[in-house]
């Protein structure tokens, strides 16, 4: 074993690998770039050098020289599957823990990887795609793959003039017009067949090979719980396949792996027809550590035992060991489902979020995994990928695990930082994704009221919470007590009425109605009747009492804005007194604030202070996760204030700009 | 420090049948008073409040609980005053005074309402701006106005305009309260016409709301008048001629809850609070339930009960140091504390004696020497009347009392808890004697002497006249003539009677007693202490 190892990734994948390194009593080097300087993996690692950027192989060659280390872990993403990194490393003398650099260019390349493995017996999906079929030899080919088929323009992409045929007489027609749309856009009307793979699933397998010629594949995942191919939920073994097929479609993947020569731990990513699960289809091979892998290390076993962890076999095989078991050995022992926790807000898009941790409450529970890269305090920013943390839950089947995994989402606590793991909890409670009836296609499907399911609005228990809260944080310290300080708006009729209009970030103002002391006090939401309500401080946050029930919530101040969460839900609210609802710097009330709608870095400033605008008129253009997001004028009006010039990095909500609403006064500049 | 005087027990029964008469009694008191309390909070009519609001201003008490700083008490002042006044059509007089937390600083605050005939001053409305003026001079307490009155209310001009406690005292109290530091400041939220202009005028610091607020000696109409200038109340006197080319006021808000953030910028600019002149410790709740009060009170102000049972429930810990136990024993007094405030309590447990009176001055003395300020339990018919008392010098005594009650000079706190009758008014620091505060409880009542004895008297009086005429009186004519005195002082009695006219701060409910005075103890201790000083006691 290497006596010490270089991590070359950063976040959860990182911590991930240091957490085995120290188990096996292997000494860890950490790289950041500045942006992480904190981070959790930095502090997590024996040592941590600073590079330019994870992308920088001679940065990275030259920290794991600097440290000593023998050996350098990719992670995934950044230099996992690049080959040019893979031979740096081998001059270096340093060992690549991957597959050697051949197999990663022999799978890098798709159409290459597919035709390879075809030649070594692995399903690919059926079709004929040589050059120059004619309109005969493609309705044959499609006879021949079996329809329904699909027709694809050779020189097309994204799906553009694809057509699906599912009967023998439209074929003849599906073709010519199928060569018109592609003419007509493409100007080459050259036509591919393929079988079309209905209800598709997303089954992969987990491979595994040593330099000695041993391979075995650790059984399957399925991850067809997709949002624009952007896996979320994981979960193994596939709810979908029996026995037999998981052998067949594993010897498969094994093949795959061996027709490139493969070491270490791969996957071999399938996709199966739900409405036909005997057949299933080579996609590609992922010549790395997967995301997902922590699933399969909960439920795969080794003589009916769990517990498998593919860094160290990944560790061990790289150091020249032979792998420890065989594949009559391996097996799977109950459930394992994860969730991936991106920063990203569901109600808006999924544009990605962002911001400083406040509050950080990750489950600790049995059958219960979490994989987070957060700390309090790590600033969560648009350079790099918005995943977060996975949460893997585990059970005897299943039911277990799915329940496992939604209470760790329930009690999963994160503030600062908007994510989407209600809407997680709400795709866990999808009758489909219950019962196991997945497919590639489920989430976009029913993407509406899953985000729907994930909750908008703030329930009148929050809201309650938020003031309850303002109130609480007046309560006043000390054992000599001012009866001017105590904070129960004694009135000679009785206790005052305070009205706090309580903002979610994004939303609309809900006025919020609040008399008495935090812990005897009645709250009134919107229109509503009162309600008896009281607050209390717990270890990291707030059990308040609305009504008759007392529920707990994670809570941190951030300035202005106030986070609340439970059960998996996060709140930034903004509590606004009676006196800040007037003008005097207020375009604010006016609503005459542009806010960036994301953090990211402002590429252009369209105006300039004293310009008159219409409302929708580009102020700002502000670019995150290589979006381009245009900030506008919100009203009709001149621009008293740009806060920001090209190059400022901006937080979500972060004002832009400022407009005055024209027809009136303007201050010093009427004059 | 700790406390440790005795702690009072409660003889009182609360499952008893007096506790809950008595419970039953103040508890349909203090529901009179809240309905009270509540009409009057409305201000004007319903019309006068929406056409108010449609101008895009706050309602007076929305202006007053936006400025306070959040959650926090706010100690009113007279809220009922001309109460069964000018046909009921001013409530509250019109204008909103009280003292408030802002900013940190306890300031007086001072608000016209403007939906009571346009916010103008009747003669109780200059009587309770001038009381609010009275506390913030003798409190050292910052006063923000909050204008928006069209000044006099012309009618009555005779009682609101000429004399020495009239109008131009207000103006009068802005200078002189100025020169002794205490700060003035105005935010114009409306109309500030004729002498009414001098508020902000005459304040250190002013602000004025755009488009809304107008300061001008003569309005259009007079102006039209007097020259035949023709011209807007906003060109004549608006935000913008004030701020930008008079210069008669120094911020510029765009509504109101922008002036009053401004207000509230301006306080804080003020520093902190003077330091207390006496020491203030924990507090602690008083070890007798204070919401047995109503059980333990008699709702009629006749019936005898030792007052203990009241100190008991407002005092920290129920703990009661008294003084000279023994001696003049119808006088209670001892050293307490409210809400962590050093108090020396005065209080009444039946009709002074030379004794007692000569006690009562003693313990004053004691109190003022001690920088500990006074808290008076009123609740006495008067002193010991008949010859042998006379002759003890009875009046010299109560002299001693009334001498040192006027002259201490530590602050002074008067709860009315039952009757208020003849020089026992005056030797318990009624209103002519300046206490801080003054409160009645709604069953308190006020008069020179009982309706029943005045009848008496003025019979006697009348009978004696008609037998030197030789004449007889009847008992039925002498009941027919008793009877409209006893109803006539039952009437000017009232608490509500002497709310509306402001012979008080303000009609309690009972329960808030130890509130009203942690209030005004805190409030009071940011003015500093004069020197001891003393008038001649007649020996």
């Amino acid at each position: 074993m290497f006596s010490t190892v270089l991590v070359a990734n950063r976040g959860e994948i990182a911590c991930r690998v240091i957490r085995t390194l120290r188990r096996l009593g292997v000494r860890s080097v950490a790289v950041y770039s500045d942006a992480d300087s904190g981070a959790r993996h930095v502090v997590e690692a024996d040592e941590a050098v600073r590079i330019d950027g994870y992308l920088n192989i001679a940065a990275i060659i030259g920290a794991a020289r600097a440290a000593g280390a023998a050996a350098v872990h990719p992670g995934y993403g950044f230099l996992a599957e690049n080959a040019a990194f893979a031979r740096a490393c081998a001059d270096a003398g340093v060992v690549f823990v991957g597959p050697p650099p051949e197999a990663i260019e022999a799978m890098g390349d798709k159409i290459r990887a597919k035709q390879h493995v075809a030649a070594a017996g692995v399903p690919v999906v059926p079709g004929r795609d040589e050059a120059g079929l004619s309109d005969a030899e493609l309705a044959d080919a499609a006879r021949e793959v079996g329809l329904p088929v699909l027709l694809k323009p050779s020189a097309g992409g994204g799906g553009k003039g694809m057509r699906l045929v599912g009967a023998d007489d439209e074929l003849a027609e599906a073709i010519a017009a199928a060569r018109r749309e592609a003419s007509a856009a493409f100007g080459d009307d050259t036509l591919l067949v393929e079988r079309f793979v209905a209800n598709p699933r997303h089954i992969e397998v987990q491979v595994f090979a040593d330099a000695h010629g041993n391979a075995v594949h650790l059984g399957e995942r399925e991850c067809s719980l997709q949002r624009r191919h952007q896996k979320i939920v994981e979960e193994a073994p596939s709810p979908l396949l029996s026995a037999e097929q998981r052998a067949r479609m594993g010897a498969s993947a094994v093949d795959a792996a061996q027709s490139v020569g493969y070491v270490g731990a791969g996957t071999v990513e399938y996709i199966v027809s739900a409405d036909d699960p005997g057949s299933y289809f080579f996609m590609e091979m992922n010549t790395r550590l997967q995301v997902e892998h922590p699933v399969t290390e909960m439920a795969a076993s080794v003589a009916g035992r769990t517990g498998i962890d593919i860094v160290e076999l990944q560790l061990r095989v790289a150091a020249g060991g032979p792998l420890p078991f065989a594949q009559d050995d391996v097996g799977f022992a109950g459930h394992a489902i994860e969730a991936r926790v991106y920063a990203e807000d569901p109600a808006r898009g999924f544009v990605p979020t962002g911001g400083r941790v406040l509050a950080l409450d990750e489950p600790v529970s049995a059958g219960v995994r979490v994989d987070s890269g957060l700390a309090v305090g790590t600033e969560v920013g648009s350079a790099y990928d918005p995943m977060l943390a996975k949460v893997v839950g585990y059970g005897a089947d299943r039911a277990a695990a799915l329940a496992a995994l939604d209470g760790a989402l329930a009690s999963y606590g994160l503030l600062g930082v908007g994510t989407n793991v209600a809407f997680l909890r709400a795709l866990l409670a999808h009758p489909g994704v219950a019962a196991g009836r997945l497919d590639t296609g489920l989430v976009e499907r029913d993407l509406d009221a899953l985000v729907a399911g994930a909750g908008g609005g703030v329930p009148d228990d929050v809201l309650a919470a938020a003031v309850l809260d303002e109130r609480l944080g007046r309560e006043p310290a000390g054992p000599v007590v001012d009866r001017w300080d105590v904070p129960d708006g004694w009135r000679i009729g009785g206790p005052a009425w305070r009205t706090l209009r309580v903002t979610p970030s994004g939303g609309e103002a809900v006025p919020v109605r609040v008399r008495g002391r935090a812990s005897g006090a009645e709250v009134a939401i919107g229109d509503g009747e009162p309600v008896p309500a009281s607050v209390r401080h717990t270890g990291g946050g707030l059990a308040v009492t609305y009504g008759d029930r007392t529920r707990r919530y994670l809570r941190a101040r951030d300035g202005r804005v106030l986070w609340l969460g439970r059960d998996g839900h996060a709140w930034a609210l903004t509590e606004a007194e009676p006196v800040d609802a007037g003008g005097g710097g207020a375009a604010a009330a006016s609503g005459g604030v542009a806010r960036s709608p994301m953090p990211g870095t402002v590429i252009a400033v369209k105006a300039a202070a004293g310009d008159t605008v219409t409302a929708g008129q580009p102020l700002a253009i502000i670019e995150a996760m290589k979006m381009e997001h245009t900030v506008t004028a919100p009203i009709d009006g001149v621009v008293t204030e740009i806060t920001v010039r090209a190059g400022t990095t901006v937080a979500l909500d972060a004002t832009v700009a400022i407009v005055e609403p024209t027809g009136l006064p303007q201050g010093e500049n009427a004059s | 420090m700790t406390w440790d005087a005795p702690v009072l027990r409660s003889t009182v029964d609360p499952s008893g049948e007096a506790a809950a008469r008595n419970a039953e009694a103040h508890t349909a008191l203090v529901a009179e008073l809240r309905g009270h309390l509540a009409t009057a909070a409305r201000g004007g009519s319903d019309r006068a409040r929406e056409r108010h609001e449609a101008r895009g201003k706050l309602l007076p008490r929305d202006r007053v609980d936006a400025l306070l700083d959040p959650a926090s008490p706010f100690l009113e002042l007279s809220p009922l005053a001309a109460y069964g006044m000018y046909d009921d059509e001013a409530p509250a007089a019109g204008i909103i005074t009280g003292v408030g937390r802002i900013s940190g600083r306890e300031c007086v605050v001072v608000a016209n309402d403007a939906t009571v005939k346009g916010g103008t001053y009747y003669p109780v409305t200059v009587k309770k701006h001038l009381r609010a003026q009275e506390v913030a001079l003798h409190n050292g307490l910052p006063c923000v106005y909050l204008v928006d009155s069209g000044g006099a209310f012309l009618p009555r001009q005779d009682d609101v305009f000429p004399d020495r406690e009239h109008f131009g005292r207000i103006f009068y109290n802005q200078a002189t309260m100025s020169a002794r530091g205490i700060p003035q400041i105005a935010a114009v939220l409306g109309s500030c016409t004729a002498g009414g202009a001098y508020v902000p005028a005459m304040s250190d610091e002013a602000v004025i709301v755009r488009n809304q607020g107008t300061i001008f000696l003569g309005g259009p109409p007079l102006v039209k008048a007097a020259t035949g200038e023709v011209v807007t109340p906003e060109e004549l006197g608006g935000g913008d001629v004030h701020s930008r080319v008079s210069g008669v006021t120094d911020h510029l808000a765009d509504d109101d809850a922008h002036a009053l953030r401004i207000v509230r910028d301006i306080v804080a600019t003020l520093g902190p609070r003077p330091a207390r002149p006496w020491e203030v410790a924990a507090a602690e709740k008083p070890a007798v339930d204070p919401a047995e009060l109503y059980d333990a009170v008699p709702a009629d102000s006749r019936t005898p009960y030792d007052v203990r049972e009241v100190i008991a429930r407002i005092v920290d810990g129920s703990r009661f140091a008294e003084f000279k136990a023994e001696y003049g024993a119808t006088l209670v007094t001892g050293f307490a504390r409210i809400e962590g405030h050093p108090v020396g309590i005065v209080a009444n447990n039946g009709i002074l004696f030379s004794e007692s009176a000569m006690k009562g001055a003693h313990f004053v003395e004691l109190c003022d020497q001690r920088s500990i300020p006074l808290v008076f339990l009123q609740n006495i018919s008067g002193f010991m009347v008949g010859r042998e008392y006379e002759a003890g010098g009875i009046a010299k005594h109560g002299a001693k009392m009334v001498t040192a009650v006027a002259c201490a000079r530590v602050p002074k706190f008067t709860v009315v808890i039952g009757g208020s009758f003849g020089a026992g008014n005056y030797s318990m620091c009624g209103r002519a004697y300046s206490p801080r505060f003054l409160w009645m409880w709604p069953n308190a009542r006020i008069s020179v002497m009982g309706g029943e004895q005045a009848a008496s008297v003025l019979a006697t009086v009348r009978r004696d006249q008609m037998e030197a005429r030789g004449e007889g009186w009847p008992a039925d004519a002498e009941e027919a003539f008793k009877a409209p005195i006893r109803k006539q002082y039952e009437e000017q009695g009232n608490p509500y009677y002497s709310t509306a006219r402001l012979w008080d701060d303000g009609v309690i409910d009972p329960a808030d007693t130890r509130t009203v005075l942690a209030l005004g103890l805190s409030a009071a201790a940011n003015a500093p202490l004069e020197p001891v000083r003393y008038g001649v006691f007649r020996m």
